[in-house]
């Protein structure tokens, strides 16, 4: 560290140059985090927050819960294993809904479940929907935000059922919608599907159980049913894995770009400094000693840069505007800030090498 | 023969193999007692480097044996020959050979540091080493601010601070006019009589030989003298 900070000290613009880049970089790591977790719970909050483990899905719906439809008497079926621990009946659908005395339209997602069950919303104003009567709603909060109230009503143009907003629950989104829970009845009465043929089906089957007994309840299963985790669900959401890949690959690069950035300045700077390492290494320091030094170097600049990068990524999180999907944890910032950490020190490598290559007799015998 | 620093017994270095085998040195035997100051001339080509890059303990010879103070370093490892060029020799180089971000009074402890043991007796010794040079007043400049002369005061301010059995000087004095380059060997010169070390200076500038104890002429790798 002797030649470290000394060098740090001199060369200012240098480093601070170099600084700047890896601040910017990292800034673009955490931002893209932390959009790529909002949007993830913009789009499946209410997956990722249901206490369920797996689904069980129709074979042919290819995971997707509006192909999916299930006959309701399979819930008992699979409430009776041993290896499940509970399971709910769910119906899903998207629709665009009416508001009624206006002329506003919304796209929202359907979840009609038992209201006493696992699957129920956690209501935070107003009240729970029955289960016997017909017409009664709980709507995600974000509904609030577009001018919905408790009393509203709803009207689902094709069904020409209408229906009152009776709660709200919050966090309960699906494919970037809003989720409107009701009760299994209302479900299927608005359901093109099913409305004909008068079988009381729903689309899938949520079931609370250990991951070890995955394959006791898979074998269980009638062919014509299949088990997927709730991992397994998510990326069958409509857009949620070509989202979550692009920005995932953004990421990725912005990992092997600072890597890279790093390693070219050091490696030109080392190329620069040959003739100097030759001199040191004849005066009796060994590769060890000048490898510190560069290792050093490119701890104490990502460190601060990284430092700086998370500062000003809270800070930005203040001036950012309200509806954003922004999800950003302190246990991903630490992952990332480490990671980043680990890339720079490995685009050093290239450096270090250089160093060893020099040999102490350069310095001798040579006019400079 | 006791009293010898250095000692070269019949070395001879060879590079290539075959019919590209140069024979930069040539069985050579050399000897430098304690305290005299010793001067190698010789045409470009000659040897001279190689001779001094054995000497510095920087290149293995092919053939014959190297004492450095009694102690046989032919055949050490790469990694024990940089601890014996940190412990026991000191370097002066040509003109570019300070760390350029380092202030004058940190060249000095660098070396300090690379042997492990950087503490306020050696923060003392390094000041003490240039204000006996005369450099007292420089100890905070960095290398850029001193002139030619001044710079290769702090080369052999340096080449002091390990207290070495040999001072090995390569060309000192290539990059400064006939003035400021017999100061920089009149100091050196003096500093090798009165610490009583063993030095060796590489040089073309017939001007400085009479300051030296004694001249070797290596040419075509041998000895004259």
């Amino acid at each position: 560290m002797f030649l470290a900070i000394r060098e740090l000290k001199h060369s200012k613009l240098r480093y601070l140059l170099i600084g700047l880049i890896m601040v910017l970089v990292a800034l673009l790591v955490f931002i893209i985090s932390g959009l790529a977790n909002g949007l993830s719970s913009d789009n499946a909050s209410s997956i990722q927050n249901m206490k369920a483990d797996y689904f069980v899905m129709e074979h042919d719906s290819k995971n997707k819960l509006n192909r999916s439809i299930i006959s309701m008497e399979k819930l008992d079926e699979i409430r009776a294993s041993s290896d499940v621990k509970a399971a709910e009946g769910l119906g899903q659908m998207m629709i665009t809904l009416n508001k009624v005395g206006s002329s506003e339209k919304t796209d929202v997602t359907i979840f009609a479940t038992n209201a006493s069950g696992i699957l129920a919303p956690k209501v935070i104003e107003g009240t729970n929907y029955d289960n016997k009567k017909q017409g009664e709603v709980v709507a995600d909060s974000s509904l609030k935000e577009v001018g919905y109230k408790l009393g509203d009503s709803l009207k689902d143009d094709l069904s020409g059922k209408v229906f009152t907003i009776v709660g709200f629950t919050e966090k309960q989104s699906y494919s970037h919608s809003p989720v409107v829970y009701m009760n299994v009845k209302g479900w299927q009465e608005i359901n093109p599907a099913l409305k004909n043929q008068g079988n009381d089906s729903i689309s899938t089957i949520a079931v609370q159980m250990d991951s070890k007994a995955e394959e006791n309840v898979r074998e269980s299963l009638p062919e014509d049913l299949t088990l997927i985790s709730k991992d397994e669900s998510l990326q069958s959401i409509p857009g949620f894995k070509e989202e979550q890949g692009t920005l995932t690959m953004m990421i990725a690069f912005l990992f092997v770009i600072a890597a890279f950035v790093l390693a070219v300045f050091f490696y030109v700077i080392t190329l620069q400094k040959t003739n100097q390492f030759g001199v040191l290494k004849a005066l009796g320091a060994n590769t060890s000693f000048l490898a510190k030094s560069i290792v050093g170097q490119v701890m104490l600049l990502a460190v601060a840069c990284i430092a700086i990068s998370v500062a000003l990524t809270y800070g930005v999180t203040l001036i950012m505007p309200e509806g954003m999907p922004f999800e950003l944890s302190t246990n991903l910032v630490i992952k990332y800030s480490l990671l980043l950490l680990v890339v720079s020190v490995l685009g050093s490598l290239l450096s270090l090498y250089r160093v060893a290559k020099i040999d102490a007799i350069e310095a001798i015998g040579r006019v400079s | 023969m006791m009293g010898d620093k250095l000692l070269f017994e019949n070395v001879s270095k060879i590079y290539g193999e075959g019919d590209n085998k140069v024979t930069a040195l040539d069985n050579i035997s050399l000897n430098v007692r304690a305290g005299e100051f010793v001067a190698i001339v010789g045409p470009s080509g000659s040897g001279k480097s190689t001779f001094l890059s054995i000497a510095g303990a920087l290149l293995s010879p092919s053939k014959g044996r190297l004492l450095l103070n009694d102690e046989d370093i032919t055949s050490l490892s790469p990694k024990k020959l940089t601890r014996v060029r940190l412990e026991k020799i000191g370097f002066v180089f040509q003109s570019s050979n300070l760390v350029p971000y380092l202030t004058v009074r940190d060249q000095l402890l660098l070396i300090s540091e690379l042997i492990g043991k950087r503490d306020k007796k050696t923060m003392k010794k390094a000041d003490e080493l240039l204000s006996h040079l005369g450099l007292g007043h420089r100890a905070d400049h960095l290398p850029e601010a001193l002139s030619g002369g001044e710079r290769q005061r702090v080369a052999i301010a340096r080449s002091l601070m390990n207290d070495p059995e040999i001072i090995l000087a390569d060309e000192p004095t290539a990059s400064l006019d006939s003035k400021r380059g017999r100061d920089v060997v009149e100091m050196l010169a003096h500093e090798v009589k009165s610490r009583n070390k063993a030095a060796i200076m590489v040089t073309h500038d017939e001007r400085m030989l009479d300051l030296c104890d004694r001249v070797v002429n290596i040419t075509d790798g041998k000895v004259f003298g």
